[in-house]
């Protein structure tokens, strides 16, 4: 497929003479002709001659470099002069600048030297710098500079391989810098696509994003992906608030079910890995993190996002929300060991957005705490704080009763993350190898958390008999998560106690009074539930240990040319040990039996092994016009999951925690396997390298499912058009303009093994009968209906873009619709319990997301030493449900407390709102005087935003890079309920609740049911609770849109400046920064994206996440 | 080429057709598919009471509350019958935590033993217990999914119907008559299931003296059918003594939920109630030492110490109802308290302790129930000596919770005979002592008052009240089936009233 479209001349020749008559002939007899006069050799592929027009040309004894120039810019062709070689290479791009008459030099010329990088800085080797208007030029060299000899007010012409060209004027300067960004629709530029079958971008008819490796590695973000936020169109990102090594919520163009996994498959170096969350267990509430915290940014070479069913079609039923795919680094560039260092240092600043009220102190029900050991530490219902009041906390100390203003400072800490990477690598001919080692340390915003990952990544490739190629990829990582942050729920989780404290309860006492000599907690609040946040995270411990192997073997052998055949073996195995505590003498639970003390001990070990096998034959052949890429495949997939827990409830030694020294011991062991045998074929045709169709076919069988519903077949075609090649008489403006559209289907088993019948389980412990005898006890162990019929989801895809380059590459412009529908969704519908269950797995309904994505790039400034590029991009996504259930009465159903409504977008949130009579005035009650609520949930809106993207700016001045993205997600109905707010406004912080205090009662504005003025004297903090025993959440239903500036980077590559014989081959710098502001929301107290729920799809309910953070670091790069 | 498509179908081959083991992939090695129905009757008699705070929570912040015997001064999660307020959760906490839990788990035994021949008492066992659990349900919550409930799985009803309580009741009596009669001794004994260690003699009482509670149920709304049922209760033999008891005997694998909590996470909020005190203390009763604890001079939680503790029944002081955690203060002048910390507790080294049994139906009870029963005149015997054994029986059954609740013989006899069955008053009393007797059976506590009026209690003068009448008499429906099951939610609120806490149900005629 790939044509190289070099030509290649002698230097000697350039001076050389010609003389030539032609009339409407084809090109490859003027190359043939020059040839023939001065021995200077042509180069050039079928593509040139193909898109030449007839060359009509009258010269005598003309400069040969003069009639390359006038022929390939009429031609729409460029060519290029490297070294001592002229090398003339051929774009197919129209080249703008309009031919000058040649004229004498009359000026007197300067010697101008300069450096030429790439967009990351790096030198570029061999880029041609040419005198516009003159055959003059030159190379740069190692290290990217150049020297030339021109007229002051002449024009510069810089170009090289995949990047677009740039004109600089010289305005007398002696010294240039030029940057060249790069040009992603360069010939050359190879995709890398499904099954790592490699395409050259123009052929592929569907929309995909590839991310260079460096974009990763240099702002990095905590977790991997989070990197991406905001840079992809259709990619919707969300990073849970869960602290360091958390995980990532990712969406690729909406959800394409109503729940299970909607996230996307994730491929390393071809093969798909786990990408399993592991989220809380019990009271034990942290987030274990998921597949990408074993990779190590700096390993990556690229990422690419196949976004649509089409791109993905390959994948089959792992593909139905798109695919992240990872090249790791295989080999080195170059000769002799390359290495590479580099260091990642970043602060995290957690971030406080809290504007509670402090005008009104702790104590319950108008009274601050005057007596030993109050219990009111969680509520802000006290007096009202005036100079000189104190207040007796704990054993009975006094002090201040003032504002403690900036509890998030003081509690938590500033985070540290620092990543070492050291890579060794060669790069020759017939192979090479990359080998890197790193290390990450990470101490946690949350006092006594660290994370330390340590990875040896192995690339390698080696050609062997010529035709025998054998390559692979090994990445081990040891992973070490200590005390991994509490979030959600209530007992241990430090944001839901921190955030709900009184206050004018001081930190520092807080943390002196934890425990009592006994080492038990001290209650500060009758609530116990809320642990003191110092108890938690001194006494309380967890620790998660991971080894984890990744890998991939594959051997390919080149029958010939055009036909080769490959296999590969590919693994991911890891091993994660979990252990963590209910301390000993934490408030909320009873006292253990005598002779004991309480507390629990909980072990978690499990193994999980994914294998793949596949094999891959390939042909690709040319039959006149036509290229035919023929590929045909097949993979076995096989994963198994073992996991062991042991607990033991009540210890015989306080303080040691081990399965031995419990009092009850319970333990259980599960496996789980499913497998996915799967055939799949492609084949692609081209004509004239313009016009691209590809159809795949992929089956896929199941285990999972019933044997008459396991098999599924999954088509896919695509096309697309360069019509810009195609087609003669294009403006001159339009530089490269495509079109592509695809239809695919996909589709997932999307339900866990042994989903198909109903289990029992028998307890852990026997049960006395009456004559003493111990007796088992067991019963059904679900509270999902099983379903034995259930059929795969399947998901269809139409996509149709285009891409352009306008305005000689200044302007470009990706844009693609999307319309997707899901259907025979596998969904765990929630039904009455009164059945016995609370859900059930059912194959039901149709939904339909629809979208477009637009990626903007251009470039409004383009000078010598100053260019801004930008570069955005724009997704709008809808949704509807279009289908539930068997009959037209389902027209609903609840899934994680999240509806989908027939006619209406996915992800609908209902709530009870305070009562209203008909002419709005609020109801209340005549008794209590407390709000009343409406009778039935009301639909309040939906968590999916409608639109999201991001804006990057770029600035090059003279080799510095400074780049700015800011962040969106933006929706007329997307919303969110804030949960932490609701127990601000019950726990007095919010000021919502100030309204009534200083007269000691309430007096709700509105009526009472039968209709007259409400008068009832509601007691203050009653009133305001009742909102939560009530379950009204109306106050707390904020838009969860928002702006920010979600990176700034600045960045300088020293490399020019280092001699070139120094050891040190290039350095680079940058200053990084990750979630720098808010620039607008609308939530009260809170971040819009605080949201720790690891689950599917039922976002929009914010509790008892940790702070935001900000970011800011450094990364330097070395090369020797 | 040719060479090349058969090495591709040869590969191919191997992936798919060679693949063994790909049906049995899918089975759980793990878990039975299927599993005695003996152990899952066991489930759903432990889980009952045992598993999670749910099942408490629903008994401390209503049932308790509205019989006045326990009592919480705070609001705020633990808001409901101590401020006549309705809290969504803890008024649903019974249901949510009954149907997937226990509804569940029982339909399946009573399912998969019909017409086994081999599980013929099983059988029996099954619809006895079944009965049981439906009793707290329906008499909670009036109209419930009763016939289609708990066969999501087994019929693939996924949005069963609301029965009307009174066909409910009828069921329930029809079904206790059927079972209790079919128990057959004759057949191989079936030791494991936990309750009574498949005596059948027991099982059959336990039948029996169940259909008399229920039959008892219907006094103000169907004498009738009451009276009927009550003969062929006491005809078919009623529990004959403590040993006849169905209880959940706690073990420290199985611990008992209700004293976890009083003892930990909420010890310091729940408190004995001023009339439940009051009373045990104007009658001398010797129950009141294994009844309650205080705290004597307890100013917060912490100060809740071992020595501070007393049972002397002297100082034994009942939290009143009317106040909250702040305005409680007044009380304390009055009271002779120093802190609410200083009320009177359920005791938590013989009640409440993590062991102790909790108790389902007792000859204590039963006696009680038969004694109303003579004096309505529906059985024959001598009331005030029935009235007498349920009394006696009941001090007995103190021994259960360890030594603090032994109560010596001479104590007995002294309480019988200050307490003599008034004739005049028998409903009265025997409905008073009954109220004593079941303290801490929530679901009997709660509809035994609503259907007798008794014990006469003031009603609770909170401020805040949200109730329209004297009492709480129902507690609501879930959220979540207005969500999923709403048709038949909606159908049911039509039929019995609407879903507040005054709405009553149909065996609670006013």
């Amino acid at each position: 497929m790939l044509l190289v479209l070099v030509t290649a001349v002698h230097a000697e020749g350039m001076a050389q003479k010609v003389t030539l008559s032609m009339q409407e002939e084809n090109i490859e007899k003027l190359f043939a002709e020059i040839t023939k006069q001065t021995d200077i050799q042509f180069l050039y592929s079928n593509e040139v001659v193909r898109r030449a027009k007839p060359v009509t040309i009258q010269v005598r004894n003309a400069d040969v470099n003069d009639v390359l120039r006038e022929v390939t810019t009429r031609q729409n062709m460029t060519y290029r002069v490297i070294e001592g070689t002229v090398t003339v290479n051929v774009m197919v791009q129209p080249v703008k600048q309009r031919t000058e008459p040649l004229r004498p030099v009359l000026q007197e010329e300067i010697q101008v030297t300069g450096a030429v990088t790439g967009p990351d800085g790096a030198p570029l080797q061999g880029a041609t710098i040419n005198l516009k208007g003159t055959q003059r030029g030159t190379t740069t060299n190692e290290q990217g500079q150049f020297s030339i000899t021109v007229p002051p007010q002449g024009t510069l012409v810089i170009s090289y391989v995949g990047h677009l060209s740039q004109e600089v004027a010289v305005n007398g300067r002696t010294s240039l810098s030029v940057t060249l960004a790069e040009d992603a629709q360069a010939l050359g530029e190879v995709v890398v696509t499904a099954l790592g079958i490699e395409r050259t971008a123009k052929s592929l008819g569907y929309s995909t994003v590839q991310v260079d490796g460096e974009q990763i590695a240099e702002n990095r973000t905590n977790t991997t992906m989070g990197a991406l936020q905001g840079k992809v169109s259709g990619v919707n990102i969300t990073t849970l608030g869960t602290g360091p090594q958390g995980s990532t919520r990712i969406r690729i163009r909406g959800n394409s079910s109503f729940t299970g996994t909607n996230t996307p498959l994730i491929v390393i170096n071809g093969v798909p890995i786990d990408n399993s969350r592991f989220g809380g267990q019990g009271l034990n509430n942290s987030d274990g993190g998921d597949g990408f915290s074993s990779i190590n940014a700096d390993d990556i070479e690229s990422m690419t996002v196949l976004k649509g069913a089409a791109a993905a079609a390959l994948y089959g039923s792992r593909a139905k929300d798109g695919v992240i795919m990872i090249t790791t680094k295989l080999k080195g560039e170059g000769r002799g060991i390359g290495v590479d260092y580099n260091v990642n240092y970043t602060m995290d600043t957690p971030l406080d957005f809290t504007d509670f009220q402090y005008e009104y102190g702790q104590g319950e029900r108008g009274v601050r705490p005057t007596e030993p050991f109050p219990t009111s530490g969680i509520w802000s219902f006290g007096e009202k704080i005036e100079p000189g009041m104190t207040q007796v906390l704990f054993d009975g100390v006094e002090v201040p009763y003032e504002p403690v203003r900036d509890r998030i400072r003081k509690f938590y800490n500033v985070g540290q993350n620092l990543t070492n990477s050291l890579a060794l690598s060669n790069g020759g001919e017939n192979g090479g190898f990359n080998l890197s080692l790193s290390n990450t340390d990470n101490k946690s915003i949350v006092p006594n958390s660290d994370f330390n990952r340590k990875t040896v990544n192995l690339g390698f490739t080696q050609t062997i008999f010529k035709k025998l190629t054998v390559q692979g990829n090994v990445n081990y990582s040891n992973e070490y998560n200590r005390n991994p942050a509490q979030v959600g729920g209530q007992e241990f989780s430090t944001p839901s106690s921190v955030l709900t404290l009184a206050n004018t309860m001081p930190l520092d006492l807080l943390k002196e009074y934890r425990k009592d000599e006994m080492g038990n907690e001290v209650v500060y609040a009758r609530f116990l539930p809320r642990t003191n946040p110092y108890f938690s995270v001194y006494e309380k411990f967890e620790n998660i240990k991971r080894d984890r192997f990744i890998g991939n073997i594959l051997l390919k052998y080149d029958f010939t040319d055009w036909l080769y055949v490959q296999g590969r073996i590919a693994q991911d195995f890891y091993v994660r040990n979990q252990d963590f505590n209910y301390p000993t003498g934490y408030a909320a639970i009873g006292p253990a039996p005598a002779g004991f003390v309480n507390g629990s001990y909980f072990m978690n070990n499990r193994r999980f092994r994914e294998r793949n096998y596949d094999f891959l034959l390939g042909a690709d052949r040319e039959f006149g016009e036509f290229d035919v890429n023929l590929t045909l495949g097949g993979n076995q997939m096989y994963r198994r999951f073992d996991q062991e827990n042991q607990s033991v409830q009540d210890f015989i030694e306080r303080g040691l925690y081990t399965i031995m020294n419990g009092r009850v011991k319970s333990s259980n062991y599960s496996v789980s396997e499913r497998k996915v045998n799967s055939l799949y074929g492609a084949a692609e045709v081209s004509f004239r390298d313009y016009l691209f169709v590809n159809v795949t076919a992929r089956n896929d069988w199941f285990s999972t499912l019933a044997p008459g519903s396991r098999s599924i077949l999954y088509p896919s075609v695509t096309g697309s058009f360069v019509f810009t090649d195609a087609l003669g008489g294009m403006p001159e403006w339009l530089n490269f303009g495509k079109l592509r559209l695809a239809y695919a289907e996909v589709g997932d088993d999307n339900v866990d093994p042994y989903s198909n019948a109903l289990y029992y389980q028998v307890n852990n412990n026997l049960f006395p009968n009456p004559q003493g005898s111990m007796i088992p006890v067991g019963g059904i162990n679900t509270n999902t209906i099983p379903n034995g019929l259930l059929r795969p989801l399947r998901v269809s895809e139409m996509e149709a873009g285009v891409e352009l380059r306008l305005f000689n590459n200044v302007l470009g412009l990706d844009v693609a619709y999307y319309h997707k529908v899901s259907r025979d969704q596998i969904v765990s519908a929630q039904i009455s319990n009164t059945t016995g269950y609370t859900s059930q797995l059912i194959n039901v309904g149709r939904s339909m997301n629809r979208g477009i994505e637009t990626a903007i790039t251009a470039s409004p400034v383009r000078t010598g030493s100053f260019n801004w590029d930008i570069n955005a991009n724009l997704s709008y996504n809808t949704s509807k449900v279009l289908q539930l259930g068997l009959t037209e009465e389902d027209d609903m159903i609840t899934v994680g407390g999240i509806r989908q409504v027939v006619g209406m977008p996915m992800g609908q949130i209902y709530e009870y709102l305070y009562l209203r009579d008909e002419q709005g005035r609020q109801v209340f009650d005549k008794n209590s005087g407390f709000p009343l609520r409406t009778a039935e949930m009301v639909n309040v809106g939906t968590n999916q935003p409608s639109y999201f993207g991001g804006i990057t700016n770029m600035f090059n001045y003279k080799g510095i890079t400074l780049s700015a993205l800011v962040d969106f997600k933006l929706g007329k109905d997307y919303i969110l309920v804030g949960g932490s707010n609701r127990n601000y406004w019950r726990h007095g912080l919010h000021k919502g609740t100030l309204p009534g205090r200083d007269v000691g009662y309430v007096i709700g504005d509105g009526v009472n049911p039968d209709g007259s003025i409400n008068e009832t004297r509601a007691e203050v903090q009653p009133y305001y609770e009742s909102i939560t025993s009530q379950n009204i959440h109306e106050p707390f239903i904020y838009n969860a849109g928002f702006w920010k500036l979600r990176q700034v980077s600045m960045g300088y590559d020293f490399t020019k400046h280092l001699p070139s014989t120094f050891w040190v081959k290039g350095i680079r710098l940058s200053l990084v920064a990750n979630n720098v502001a808010v620039l607008k929301k609308w939530t009260e107290n809170m971040d819009p994206e605080e949201l720790y729920d690891f689950a599917g799809n039922s976002t929009g309910s914010g509790w008892s996440s940790l702070p935001l953070t900000r970011s800011v670091g450094f990364n330097l790069n070395v090369k020797f | 080429m040719k060479k090349y498509i058969a090495i591709a179908l040869v590969a191919m081959a191997t992936v798919t057709g060679c693949d063994r083991g790909f049906d049995e992939l899918n089975t759980n090695k793990i878990d039975p598919t299927t599993l005695d129905p003996v152990f899952v009757l066991n489930r759903s008699v432990v889980d009952i009471t045992f598993t999670s705070t749910a099942n408490t929570q629903a008994m401390l912040c209503y049932n308790f509350p509205i019989v006045q015997q326990i009592l919480t001064p705070f609001g705020s999660s633990l808001t409901g019958g101590n401020y006549n307020q309705l809290h969504r959760e803890n008024a649903t906490r019974l249901w949510n935590f009954y149907y997937p839990n226990i509804v569940k788990q029982i339909v399946d035994v009573v399912e998969r033993t019909r017409d086994v021949p081999e599980q013929h008492n099983l059988h029996q066992f099954g619809r006895i217990w079944k009965a049981y659990v439906f009793m707290a349900l329906t008499d909670t919550y009036g109209d419930i999914p009763y016939f289609e409930a708990g066969k999501g799985y087994s019929e693939g009803a996924m949005a069963p119907k609301y029965d009307a309580q009174e066909a409910i009741y009828a069921d329930i009596l029809n079904e206790l008559d059927e079972a209790s009669n079919a128990l057959d001794a004759s057949l191989a004994p079936l030791t494991s299931d936990i309750l009574y260690g498949g005596n059948v003699a027991q099982w059959k009482r336990f039948g029996f003296s169940l259909m008399l509670r229920a039959a008892m149920r219907l006094t103000k709304v169907d004498p009738a059918t009451a009276e009927t049922y009550v003969q062929k209760a006491v005809a078919g033999g009623l529990m004959e003594s403590n040993e006849d008891n169905a209880k959940n005997r706690h073990s420290s694998l199985y611990i008992n939920w209700m004293g976890e909590q009083l003892s930990g996470r909420e010890k310091a909020n729940f408190y004995l109630a001023e009339p439940f005190v009051n009373h045990l203390q104007e009658t001398d009763d010797p129950r009141l030492p294994v009844y309650a604890i205080r705290y004597v001079g307890a100013q917060n939680g912490t100060q809740q110490t071992a020595s501070r503790a007393t049972s002397d029944p002297d100082m034994q002081v009942g939290m009143p109802f009317g106040y909250n955690d702040v305005s409680i203060v007044e009380t304390y002048a009055e009271k002779g308290v120093v802190s609410l910390w200083d009320y009177s507790q359920a005791n938590q080294t013989t009640v409440v302790t993590q062991f102790a049994p909790e108790f389902f139906v007792t000859y204590a009870q039963t006696q009680l129930l038969l004694a109303e029963a003579i004096v309505r005149g529906w059985a024959s015997g001598d009331a005030a000596e029935t009235y007498e054994r349920g009394v006696r029986a009941n001090m007995e059954q103190m021994a259960e919770y360890g030594a603090g609740g032994i109560i010596e013989e001479a104590a007995i006899q002294a309480y019988l005979d200050a307490h003599p069955l008034d004739m005049a008053n028998a409903i009265e009393q025997i409905n008073t002592q009954y109220w004593v007797v079941s303290f801490l059976d929530g679901n009997e506590l709660f509809a035994n008052f609503r259907r007798s009026g008794y014990p006469e209690l003031d009603p609770n003068p909170y401020p805040g009240s949200e109730i329209s009448g004297d009492f709480i008499r129902r507690l609501v429906y879930p959220d979540s089936e207005y969500v999923v099951n709403n048709e038949n939610v909606s159908e049911a609120i039509a039929r019995q009233g609407a879903d507040d806490l005054n709405t009553r149900v149909w065996w609670d005629k006013e």
